[in-house]
């Protein structure tokens, strides 16, 4: 188990690894084709003196020749990057200048924050829905849960948060204010945007809104693991035993169901983070997704690689968990 | 004794000590497969005594397992209904009880072992979890009760160091060890009926035998009537006191274990017998049943068993045969069950 871990650890610093060297070499690639974005420290429009020019690119290490270069993957700019990183220096952004570690200070959390209420959200909705499709096969039931939550699936996640911000935001939280006050729990959980006071509050609508992104598969996937599990030998001999059918579901095909589940949720974290660019734009939630966007759209490369850097360590740490859950729910893996 | 029956008192109200242990009579079972209703089990019937031990034999297909499904009451449901017929247990038709009551009849009253016990275990639980989980639901057992029974039951069935390997996982058991460990599970609640399905046919040779003798062992014991399913009859020789013959969801002949190898009443039970290799017919070929088993969608008319045997007449294909008793206790479904029977067919 622990040479298990040992050798998952290392690939998933290699894979670190490569993806920041892709995210390098993209945005030298950026540099060369689209120009100097040095030029954007003195607000874009204006040249500059070259002297002064010469000194902001030597400070966010675009000096090098290399950015002349179409097709050089500049390496010595990638090492001096790498060394900076080990060292705990992130860098600074070119708009305003600001420290990129305490940008992340303020935008993880509230990314977390988001993911967990998805999560949560996905999870226990697909699962009880999976649990009664399945149960109910065939019939109208299962039908009804298919239909609905293909519904859910295919409405793109910007006309729900649009839908959600413009339409049913405001008179709910007119009617929670009126009955609870403003600055209570239920004032504040309608609210159509993001509130720095309430950072747990403001952010669970937002997060139920991204946990409906790939419900759909969510539920197909868990209905089609239980029943499998449902018409197998160990479930009928719980039945031979005269277990309450929701004993069975519970001990003998809820557990067996879960690895798929969590192969299901690994996979559905990259749709989610996708959700959660939207939702953040969308709600003015100061995080990751929203961080990343703008960045690239102000050719901040810095930061674009910082933000894709975090994104990917956080896959591949729930990839590492995941791989760690199977071991903990399946004897057979954990006894290999 | 006197507690197993103060047990069924409780648990199966109205129950006649003096009827048969387990009586099926006439069981039908069908399965609705794509808008059709495909008969499995046609009309069986045969009768368990307490401390006997009754064989079900039959050909791949001929309903074996769908009948002890239905006696326990585990058809998948659907496809699977029970169509007619009555399963009696202490002569009350448990076919008629609520669902309440038919769960306790499960691991309280009848048992079932089936072949391949790595499929029937849950491979994400421990044995001990899987065993005194019957004690804690039925019996309301605490967690440490419930390991303290399972780990006497292991001992019971013979699996060493009982103590250590309660917390084991059903993979890392040999075949013969987990095969050990559903008969424990199935005899936890001390069953008075024990239904085993094909309990060896996953086995290696030297080890069936092993299991044979436990389940014998623990029957004698227990003084229980066990229903053993199997296509070996070398086993049914060894174990059985009476044989019911299944063909195309039908039982075909009943009898004793005497009279069925010495005197079978139906030209299936015959070709059957000739079927065993024997070790004495030097050189001897070996006789197989000619034909395939029936379609239970499209059954020959009249007698189904007709297209392959040999000693049909034209009344075979037309008229579906009666039951006949050439002998007392023994009965066959041939219309010529009294000439096969004194061998002049
Ligand atoms: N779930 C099911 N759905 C449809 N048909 C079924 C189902 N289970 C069993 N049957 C049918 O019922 C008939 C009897 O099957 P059964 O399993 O009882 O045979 P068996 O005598 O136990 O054979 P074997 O010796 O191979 O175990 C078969 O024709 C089979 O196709
Ligand atoms: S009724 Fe006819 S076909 Fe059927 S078993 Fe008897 S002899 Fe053979
Ligand atoms: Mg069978």
């Amino acid at each position: 188990m622990g040479r298990y871990v040992i050798r998952r650890l290392l690939q998933a610093l290699l894979t670190l690894g490569i993806v920041l060297f892709l995210l390098h070499y993209l945005m030298a690639l950026s540099v060369q084709v689209r120009g100097n974005p040095a030029l954007l420290f003195f607000g874009g429009d204006r040249t500059p003196d070259p002297a002064m020019l010469a000194q902001v690119e030597r400070l966010y290490g675009l000096d090098n020749p290399c950015y002349e270069r179409t097709g050089d993957p500049c390496l010595a700019p990638f090492v001096d990057r790498l060394q900076n990183f080990v060292r705990g220096d992130l860098g600074t952004t070119l708009n305003g200048n600001r420290d990129v570690a305490e940008l992340l200070s303020i935008y993880i959390p509230n990314t977390l924050r988001l993911f967990a209420f998805s999560v949560i959200t996905l999870v226990a909705v697909s699962m009880v829905l999976g649990t009664w499709a399945a149960r109910h096969r065939g019939r109208f039931i299962d039908h009804t849960v298919r239909g609905t939550t293909i519904l859910a699936d295919s409405i793109p996640v910007f006309l729900i948060l649009l839908t959600y911000v413009y339409i049913v935001a405001v008179p709910l939280t007119r009617w929670a204010r009126d009955i609870w006050g403003t600055e209570s729990f239920m004032g504040q959980v309608f609210r159509p945007s993001y509130n720095p006071d309430y950072p747990w509050t403001t952010i669970i609508v937002p997060g139920i809104i991204v946990g409906t992104v790939g419900l759909a598969t969510m539920t197909r996937l868990i209905r089609a693991a239980q029943l499998e599990n449902l018409g197998s030998d160990f479930v009928r001999t719980a039945k031979a035993k005269g277990l309450k059918p929701l004993r069975i579901t519970v001990v003998h095909v809820i557990r067996n169901s879960m690895i798929p589940i969590i192969t299901g949720i690994g996979f559905l974290f990259a749709f989610m983070l996708s959700g959660a660019v939207l939702t953040e734009g969308v709600m003015g939630i100061p995080g990751m997704g929203r961080m990343i966007f703008q960045a690239v759209q102000r050719q901040e490369g810095n930061l674009v690689i910082v933000g894709l850097t975090v994104s990917a360590f956080v896959v591949v740490v729930v990839s590492l968990v995941v791989d760690l859950l199977y071991a903990a729910l399946d004897p057979r893996i954990r006894y290999e | 004794m006197a507690e197993t029956m103060r047990v069924i008192g409780d648990t199966l109200p109205g129950v006649d000590r003096n009827a048969p242990l387990l009586e099926v009579d006439s069981l039908r079972v069908e399965f609705q497969v794509r808008g059709e209703r495909i008969p499995a089990v046609r009309g069986a019937s045969f009768t368990l005594e307490q401390g006997r031990t009754l064989a079900i034999v039959g050909e791949s297909g001929s309903g074996k397992s769908v009948t002890s499904q239905a006696i326990m009451g585990i058809l998948d449901t659907p496809p699977g209904h029970i169509t007619g017929g009555r399963v009696l247990l202490h002569g009350v038709d448990i076919l008629e009880q609520d669902e309440e009551t038919r769960r306790t009849v499960r691991g309280n009253h009848i048992a079932i072992v089936f072949q391949d016990a790595l499929s029937a275990l849950n491979p994400l639980w421990s044995v001990g979890f899987q065993i005194g989980e019957l004690f804690r639901v039925h019996r309301g057992a605490s967690r440490r009760e419930a390991k303290r029974r399972a780990i006497e039951l292991l001992d019971l069935v013979g699996i060493p160091d009982a103590k250590n390997r309660i917390g084991h996982y059903p993979h890392q058991f040999s075949g013969g060890m987990r095969q050990r460990v559903m008969i424990a599970m199935a005899l936890a609640l001390e069953p008075e009926v024990l239904i085993a399905d094909e309990p060896t046919t996953a086995l290696d040779v030297t080890v069936q035998a092993q299991i044979m003798r436990l389940l014998k062992r623990i029957q004698a014991e227990r003084h229980m009537g066990l229903i053993l399913i199997t296509h070996d009859l070398g086993v049914v020789a060894d174990v059985a006191d009476d044989v019911a013959v299944m063909y195309a969801g039908e039982v075909v002949e009943r009898a004793d274990i005497y009279d069925t190898f010495k005197r079978p009443a139906h030209p299936y039970t015959k070709a059957l017998l000739r079927a065993i290799p024997r070790v004495d017919a030097v050189g001897g070929e070996l006789e197989v049943i000619r034909g395939l088993p029936p379609n239970p969608a499209a059954l020959p008319s009249g007698c189904p068993f007709h297209p392959r045997c040999f000693a049909a007449e034209d009344v075979c294909a037309d008229e579906v045969p009666p039951w006949i008793e050439p002998a007392e206790g023994h009965g066959s479904r041939c219309h010529f069950a009294e000439e096969v029977y004194t061998d002049e067919r």
